[in-house]
């Protein structure tokens, strides 16, 4: 088994290739306004390096949201157009799932992602419990979910009350808790932006 | 000589397709998926929906173009994709689709400007001749480009304000016609008479338009009538508009011909679909003698076949990107 990860959620491209439980190569990189640019690049040099050919892979896992929606869409877009082309399994998981999954620890984990104007893109997980499932969500509303110890886990600048700490995705145990994930038709292999655009909001606000 | 298949994909704005066009002649399959329908409830198009839109539909209709076409990949020779200009987010969904089948399949990858699809949609109806004089109209663009051979753009000028096809929505939008108004306000002229009176725009020696003093023209002239009380004849008003839109069009395309010894015309964009501005384009054709060509209704929206069409004449000049080929909102037509 050979699986594709791809996430470009955010200004980093996180990306990677596993086979047999063996991290084979990847790449964390920030690349901010040039992801678009270079998603594609980074990761056929990922083949490039191994010697493997696209036909070789026969899975993706590509994180679908929340986070930057352009971000998410090239990510999104490379990865069903793979799995669509290749005829291979894909799979989606969230960019909230995969920074959970990348920490050790057994106090509340919350993953969070700065949504703006006081807003914020969140879950909170409790081992393997999903106490809150990835959520649009106000800051001041998120502390009264935490009931015991917790730990944040962010690259953003967002002012938090407690113990955080950096997102450095650990690529190959995200690849091996989700490899097995109930694979989707690449056809419906979406986004999930947890939040409508600013013009669906404005019409049902009525204004 | 061994044919060529070109693979086009274009979603520049709100129209995601792909097509198979095959020496950049010859349309083999076309599939779009319009979000028109999503748009109009915003009064225009709104980009990050498009975007959500076109990340939604774009391996249904490259699926769909390929069965149609009853094609595999592999036989196709390029990719051609719109790499620019239009809207970013949307641009960046078939761009980075073309970019994953040229990698998988080890395929070309053209970059096609989204301007040269629209002129080359012409070559989807007759073989073009030059000197060629290709005038573009449409909701951005309004422009005289002069071609001595494929693929050799020379601008000879363009609008310095509103496109012809924003001023055509903006008029239709203040005498109250739904989203997308151009095409309303066409049919509605067809039914009135020139009756008001409107400036002629920008009658210079350049080959430059301008339409927003028209367009405020009309916006005024609306006001005043609505504040006199007064009943708006909405088909005068649309004809008398649409007459000198029109005129101020045929003026400039008139006098590039004849001073360029132009021996083809072609009409390029959404506005081409213009019946006003077609009649009058037939009839410059017949004044002055020259070849006429405009495309088929269904090739003057956005649509893929252009996109492949013109990546054919493209790839024949050896225009191929790599792999970091990025999106350009704006870029000039070369």
């Amino acid at each position: 088994m050979t699986t594709l990860y791809i996430d470009t959620s955010s200004s980093y491209l996180y990306t990677g290739i596993v086979k047999d439980s063996k991290l084979l190569t990847e790449v964390q990189e920030e690349l901010g306004h040039n992801l678009s640019e270079i998603a594609l690049p980074k990761i056929v040099e990922m083949f490039d390096k191994t010697g493997l050919k696209a036909t070789d892979i026969n899975k993706i896992i590509v994180v679908n949201g929340p986070g930057s929606f352009t971000g998410i869409r090239v990510g999104l877009t490379i990865a069903k157009v793979f799995a669509w082309s290749l005829n291979i399994p894909i799979t989606t998981i969230t960019s909230l799932e995969a920074m959970a999954v990348s920490i050790n620890n057994d106090k509340l984990l919350v993953p969070i992602i700065d949504a703006r104007h006081d807003y914020v893109y969140a879950a909170i997980y409790d081992n393997d419990i999903t106490i809150l499932k990835p959520s649009y969500i106000k800051l001041e509303s998120l502390y009264n979910k935490l009931n015991k110890d917790y730990l944040f886990i962010t690259n953003d600048l967002i002012n938090l009350k407690g113990e955080k700490c950096e997102y450095n995705p650990d690529i190959l145990k995200i690849v091996n808790k989700y490899v097995d994930k109930k694979d989707i038709n690449p056809h419906m292999v979406n986004p999930e932006y947890l939040k409508l655009t600013a013009a669906e909001e404005n019409k049902l606000n009525g204004s | 000589m061994k044919d060529t298949y070109i693979l086009g994909i274009e979603s520049s704005c709100d129209e995601t397709s792909c097509s198979i066009v095959k020496n950049g002649r010859e349309e083999i399959a076309t599939v779009i998926s319009s979000q028109i329908n999503i748009h109009k409830n915003y009064g225009g198009v709104v980009p990050e929906i498009a975007s959500r839109e076109h990340v939604k539909n774009i391996t249904i209709v490259i699926e769909e173009c390929l069965e149609q076409a009853n094609m595999k990949i592999d036989l196709v020779d390029a990719i051609a994709i719109t790499y620019g200009p239009g809207l970013i987010g949307s641009l960046l969904i078939g761009l980075e689709a073309a970019k994953t089948l040229s990698f998988i399949y080890n395929k070309p990858l053209v970059p096609v400007h989204h301007i040269a699809g629209h002129i080359y949609a012409n070559s989807l109806e007759k073989e073009m001749k030059f000197p060629l004089l290709a005038l573009v109209v449409s909701g951005g663009h309004t422009e005289l480009v002069l071609m001595k051979d494929h693929y050799k753009f020379e601008k000879l000028g363009g609008t310095l304000d509103d496109a012809i096809g924003e001023a055509y929505d903006k008029v239709a939008r203040v005498i109250g016609l739904e989203y997308p108004g151009g095409p309303k306000i066409d049919a509605l002229a067809r039914e009135g008479n020139p009756t008001y009176k409107l400036p002629i725009p920008l009658n210079d020696d350049s080959y430059n338009f301008s339409f927003s003093g028209l367009k405020s023209a009309v916006i005024n002239l609306n006001h005043k009538l609505e504040q006199r009380g007064e009943k708006i004849n909405k088909s005068d008003l649309a004809a008398s508009f649409q007459t000198v839109a029109i005129s101020s069009i045929i003026n400039k395309t008139k006098k590039a011909i004849i001073n360029y010894n132009i021996k083809n015309l072609i009409v390029a964009g959404g506005v081409a679909a213009n019946k006003g501005l077609r009649n009058e384009i037939n009839n410059l054709g017949k004044e002055l003698n020259i070849d006429i060509t405009i495309p088929k209704m269904k090739y003057c929206t956005d649509n893929a076949t252009m996109i492949a069409a013109a990546g054919y004449y493209a790839y024949k000049i050896g225009r191929v990107a790599d792999l970091d080929l990025n999106s350009k909102s704006s870029d000039n037509l070369h």
